[in-house]
């Protein structure tokens, strides 16, 4: 890739990124939510993949930190799903911070998403939704990049003669 | 005057995890110092002002999620995003 991009498209997926997280965080009171925000976090994943390749980019997506992101989007979300189920009997119900006046008001305060919309656990859902949609396309682009770059050095290997 | 402190902390914790990703390779060539970091910073203003608060969050003049979202990214570059040694494959 030319110099330019490659001077370019860095801060760019930085601020990609950063409206990613800004339509994540929004997704309870405007267009957007968990899914649209972690395919643009990964459209600036993606950016950088393509425009500095797999070795160079200069995000470090490893498989552990891909692994680990994945299972704490989905772990998060059962779990927010199953307290709804345990504290009102329907799965993803959206209870709020004061579950059945038994919390106190200190560990509501620090839950509690402070908002005029009375939004209950919607934001922490679209948060969860967001890391594991960003992981899961940013793990797509990866892998297929890595099968690309693996399957040119088999074809350029000589291939042993069997004796 | 109520800050609204949800969009902050979560874009904050966003931009963190994003941040500590940044590795550059040692190898590679490429060199990105504190100087493209504060153009994002001062880009990421620019921006957040003029996509302006979300509806209701009209605390500040700011898309204050997206400016957490920026000071998290550089927060976590600099306390775990450190420059990424290829590691040698030994025969």
């Amino acid at each position: 890739m030319s110099t330019i991009l490659k001077i370019f498209v860095f801060p760019a997926a930085m601020l990609v990124m950063c409206l990613g997280v800004l339509t994540i965080l929004g997704g309870h009171i405007t267009p957007g939510g968990g899914f649209q925000g972690g395919a643009m976090i990964a459209a600036g994943f993606i950016f950088c993949l393509i425009v500095y390749g797999l070795k160079e980019s200069p995000f470090d997506l490893s498989h552990d930190f891909l692994s680990a992101i994945e299972s704490i989007g989905a772990l998060g979300y059962v779990f927010l799903g199953l307290a709804g189920l345990l504290f009102s009997g329907f799965y993803l119900y959206n209870l709020g911070v004061d579950i059945y006046h038994i919390v106190p008001t200190s560990i509501q305060t620090i839950f509690n998403y402070s908002d005029p919309t009375n939004a209950g656990i919607l934001p922490y859902l679209n948060f969860v939704v967001g890391l594991k949609v960003m992981v899961g396309l940013s793990a797509i682009v990866y892998a297929f990049l890595a099968f690309r770059e693996y399957g040119e050095e088999a074809v350029d290997e000589p291939i042993e003669e069997i004796e | 005057m109520i800050v609204y402190i949800g969009p902050l902390v979560l874009g904050f914790i966003l931009g963190f995890i994003l941040g500590t990703r940044i590795r550059i390779n040692s190898e590679s060539g490429l060199e990105f110092g504190a100087s493209i970091y504060l153009i994002f910073l001062i880009i990421a203003f620019i921006v957040a002002y003029l996509l302006g608060p979300f509806p209701y969050y009209k605390d500040i003049p700011l898309a204050n999620g997206f400016i957490a979202a920026a000071i998290g990214i550089i927060m976590g570059k600099l306390l775990f995003g450190r420059a990424k040694n290829p590691q040698k494959v030994e025969d």
